[in-house]
């Protein structure tokens, strides 16, 4: 049926970046704890911000165009996303790299 | 003829959270940083954005 109880539009699309945006918060908010602990775990946090840019690419690339308040707010949220995917990708960058001068030391 | 409403203001301001709850609004959007960041998980898809960037700058700054 096309009831729509919440009176949003039920577009699948914002849908699936909401559901995108769920795992790539779940993923890197993981990698930042193990990252955050300084436990030395590095190579599981570069996995986690791995697993959380995927996803993050992916709600990225929904498109959210249409009018409205709500599809403002999933273009505010792709904002969000893109600018974290800058940060993430910065951050996976460094740990590799730190990593890589640590095995070249032995 | 015109009609007039009589609608207590905490009514209206109750009613105001509600629809911002449900649309996931954030009325709290000015808070100064730092104070929201130490609060648990965040609900909305918006603030749980917000929160990774928090993570992430600080960890730059290490």
């Amino acid at each position: 049926s096309s009831d729509n109880m919440s009176g949003e539009t039920g577009d699948p699309a914002l849908t699936r970046q909401r559901a995108y945006q769920k795992k790539a918060f779940e993923f890197i908010s993981r990698a930042l704890k193990i990252d955050e602990e300084n436990s030395g775990q590095k190579q599981q946090a570069i996995d986690l911000y791995k697993k959380g840019i995927a996803e993050l690419e992916k709600g990225i690339a929904v498109e959210c165009r249409g009018h409205g308040e709500e599809y403002d707010r999933a273009r505010k949220l792709r904002e969000k996303m893109l600018t974290n995917l800058g940060m993430a990708r910065d951050r996976l960058d460094l740990l590799e790299t730190v990593l890589a001068s640590c095995s070249d030391d032995t | 003829g015109t009609t007039t409403l009589n609608v207590p203001t905490d009514q209206v301001d109750h009613l105001m959270h509600q629809v911002a709850d449900e649309a996931g609004l954030e009325l709290n959007m000015e808070l100064p940083q730092g104070q929201t960041s130490t609060i648990g998980t965040p609900s909305t898809a918006s603030e749980q954005q917000d929160e990774l960037s928090q993570r992430l700058a600080q960890l730059r700054q290490m």
